[in-house]
């Protein structure tokens, strides 16, 4: 899809003059309001994103799906008005920290949410366990510490996205099930890709199969063929985990150098069946296995609804960003309403968050006593629909939790963390160490 | 067989940094600047070449419009900014630098932040027979145009007036004005051939390297490694430092896989601790 300057200069626009709406909205309905004293103060809500750099367009969806929500609940709940508060972290958790104490001290805000990236939303995490700030993560930062007993563990976090290890338990699953049991990785050389082929190593082992091949190519690599040349062709499969610009770059050395014809490829995540990737490689993109907790062809009215209104904003398919920043606004205004819009009562407005239960565009939510949401996975494929190349969903894995399908014991039970099997995740017999 | 494709990869990957640093270097042979908008010149090239594909279908067209329209930015740059500082080479590089940034917001505002791979042209996104595996005639397109533009330049360079004119700048630039040759005429000429060339490996790399956010940074920073390998102002260094980088890289990704974040400045360090000018390049 080409996005022509104007609509580009419109879209950015109009979230300036959103923003500035808002900002100046809030003060005007309490001096316009008849029962002035009655008027409750404003809920401010902090967003930290990524406005700019790398991960812009994550932050941009993610800031679309909030928006979203809260413009259908014409940005009020249990009286009070809404008052959102949009910062741009640019990709770096320095500055997030910086915009976090900013929000908190100076603004004054109750409750903060966004968090693309996993070093920003570590970043901000200690802070706001000082400061006992509810914090929402509903956009990609999906470090497992976040939510799992340890000494990251914040009582004050909730999470609405995904956890890093989910959708490559998913996706073994998947493999096993199509009697691929011998399977070449290929993961980004960094802790987001140690997480993610860990979980997938941990739950493929556990099911009879074992991986054959890794390789760690760098976040910064621009040739993959070396990489792609390099795959061992008696692998039943290869499982990706390739973030960002890499999945589009790997994918493309994929089936020019013909392997894409010969082995069926398994994205964990998403990477490369990304909706705006997927224009750009058409019909070589058509066969591609992906795993993610959403795609924007669930055909519930939930989704089809928020579809069209983000189509209508942002004139491109939604990511899993778009519902789940959705999903977190509206976890948001549903626990204020329960609690009678006293978010102040932080640990009041936290039980109610997490006791929450609701459909939203990407399955059925509840939270598990962690904070972590429990959602669904889907399996995906590409495929032609009219003119569109889009994700299919396949196969749905209802109420994944953050340990699925494992229990918390047995997640625990474990002897080596992800990261301590980097280089050994072919050796089964290590992987299910257990302690 | 395996090992002719890993090192076809590995030339094919050796001519695109060829395209990226010839500018880089010619620049600096002249002008002694460090042009730090360089990237910037592949990623504009790469995104224009992108909508002229979209809008036009013509890879050929692509190929011809970005480095025009390219060079034209570069000759701009040059004589209305760093003509400023005329001679005053860390102005000028600092110059340089803030120009990155003004491409860099511009092309996120006009062209979006989702990285893009430019479609190959249809007549070479098949694969040919090389023992029994694939290869992508594409690569094997991008070694025949590099080594056109090698012969190129070297032409231009040694048999053209305009190029005797430019190495007598390279030479001695004082001496080549006393002589008479209108020196500020070239520093224009070769910042917009530097640009061009950039632009060019831009929509010839979009397929393989792609663009996006960022992506002018990474294209600086393969181009500085080569031209310091090669040698900074030399042709034939920017030529033999791209092959031996991007051999060296390749091999180096599949013999050390875990050393894959430095097989590039690996080379780089050793070069420059036994010949700090590079392989051809003069102190």
């Amino acid at each position: 899809m080409v996005i022509s300057a104007a609509t580009i200069l419109g879209r950015s626009i109009s979230r300036r003059v959103v923003a500035s709406t808002l900002v100046c909205a809030a003060p005007l309905a309490l001096v316009s309001s008849v029962s002035l004293a009655q008027q409750a103060p404003p809920l401010k809500i902090g967003v930290i994103l990524p406005l700019s750099g790398n991960f812009t367009p994550a932050g941009e969806d993610a800031l679309t799906g909030l928006r979203i929500y809260f413009d259908q609940i014409n940005n009020e709940v249990a009286g009070r008005k809404i008052q959102l508060i949009v910062e741009d972290e640019q990709g770096r958790p320095d500055v997030a920290l910086t915009k976090a104490r900013k929000l908190v001290e100076g603004d004054k805000v109750q409750i903060l949410t966004g968090f693309v990236s996993s070093a920003v939303a570590l970043a901000v995490n200690d802070y706001a366990r000082e400061k006992k700030i509810p914090m929402v993560v509903s956009a990609d930062g999906g470090a497992n510490e976040l939510t799992t007993p340890g000494p990251l563990s914040n009582p004050y976090l909730v999470r609405t996205s995904q956890n890093g290890r989910t959708p490559s338990a998913a996706a073994a699953e998947f493999v096993f099930k199509q009697g691929w049991r011998k399977v070449a990785a290929i993961t980004s050389d960094y802790a987001g890709g140690f997480d993610t082929i860990g979980g997938f190593a941990q739950a493929f082992c556990k099911l009879g199969g074992s991986i054959t091949q890794e390789q760690y190519p760098p976040l910064t690599t621009n040739d993959y063929g070396p990489y792609v040349t390099n795959i061992k062709r008696d692998a039943d499969a290869v499982v990706t985990f390739l973030p960002g610009a890499n999945g589009l770059k790997f994918a493309n050395q994929f089936i020019e150098l013909g392997v894409k014809d010969k082995m069926p490829l398994m994205d964990i995540f998403g990477q490369i069946a990304y909706e705006p990737y997927l224009t750009q490689l058409g019909a070589n993109g058509v066969g591609i296995y992906s795993v993610l907790h959403y795609t924007p062809m669930i055909k519930t009215p939930e989704n089809e609804r928020f579809v069209k209104e983000y189509v209508a904003r942002a004139k491109r398919l939604p990511s899993d960003n778009g519902p789940d920043a959705w999903v977190g606004a509206k976890a948001i205004a549903e626990a204020a309403k329960a609690v009678g819009g006293k978010v102040e009562d932080t640990e009041k407005f936290l039980a109610a968050f997490k006791a929450l239960k609701f459909d939203s565009p990407k399955g059925p939510i509840a939270f598990d006593k962690f904070g972590q949401v429990i959602h669904s996975m889907y399996i995906r494929k590409v495929e032609k629909v009219g003119n569109d190349y889009v994700n299919t969903p396949i196969q749905t894995f209802n109420n994944v939790d953050q340990f699925w399908p494992f229990s918390l014991e047995e997640f625990e039970s474990y002897k080596y963390r992800y990261v301590d099997l980097k280089g050994s995740m072919t050796d089964c017999k290590k992987v299910l160490e257990k302690k | 067989m395996i090992w002719v494709i890993h090192t076809l990869n590995g030339i094919s990957f050796g001519i695109l940094l060829f395209l990226l640093a010839a500018g880089l270097s010619l620049i600096y042979g002249l002008m002694k600047i460090l042009n730090l908008t360089h990237g910037s010149y592949y990623l504009v090239g790469a995104y224009i070449g992108s909508t002229v594909i979209a809008t036009t279908g013509s890879f050929i067209l692509a190929l011809i419009i970005a480095p025009i329209v390219v060079a034209a930015l570069g000759a701009v740059m040059e004589r209305f900014f760093l003509r400023q500082f005329h001679l005053d080479e860390l102005p000028q590089t600092l110059l340089t630098f803030g120009f990155l940034f003004i491409f860099a917001d511009l092309s996120l505002w006009i062209w979006g932040g989702d990285p893009i791979m430019l479609p190959k042209p249809a007549l070479f996104s098949r694969s040919i027979d090389i023992g029994g595996l694939g290869y992508p005639t594409y690569r094997l397109l991008l070694i025949g145009v590099g080594l056109l533009v090698a012969l190129i330049l070297w032409w231009f360079q040694e048999r053209t007036r305009v190029g005797a004119m430019l190495r007598a700048g390279v030479d001695d630039a004082e001496i080549a004005r006393a002589m008479g040759i209108d020196v500020s005429l070239l520093f224009t000429l070769v910042f917009a051939v530097g640009a061009l060339l950039a632009a060019l490996g831009g929509v010839l790399g979009g397929p393989i390297i792609g663009a996006g956010p960022g992506t002018d940074f990474d294209v600086m920073l393969l181009a500085f490694v080569v031209v310091i390998v090669g040698g900074l102002g030399s042709l034939r260094g920017a030529l033999v430092g791209g092959l031996v980088v991007g051999l060296l890289d390749n091999f180096g990704k599949i013999f050390f896989p875990e050393f894959a974040l430095f097989t590039i400045f690996v080379p780089m360090a050793v070069i420059l601790s036994f010949r700090p000018t590079g392989l051809f390049g003069r102190a």
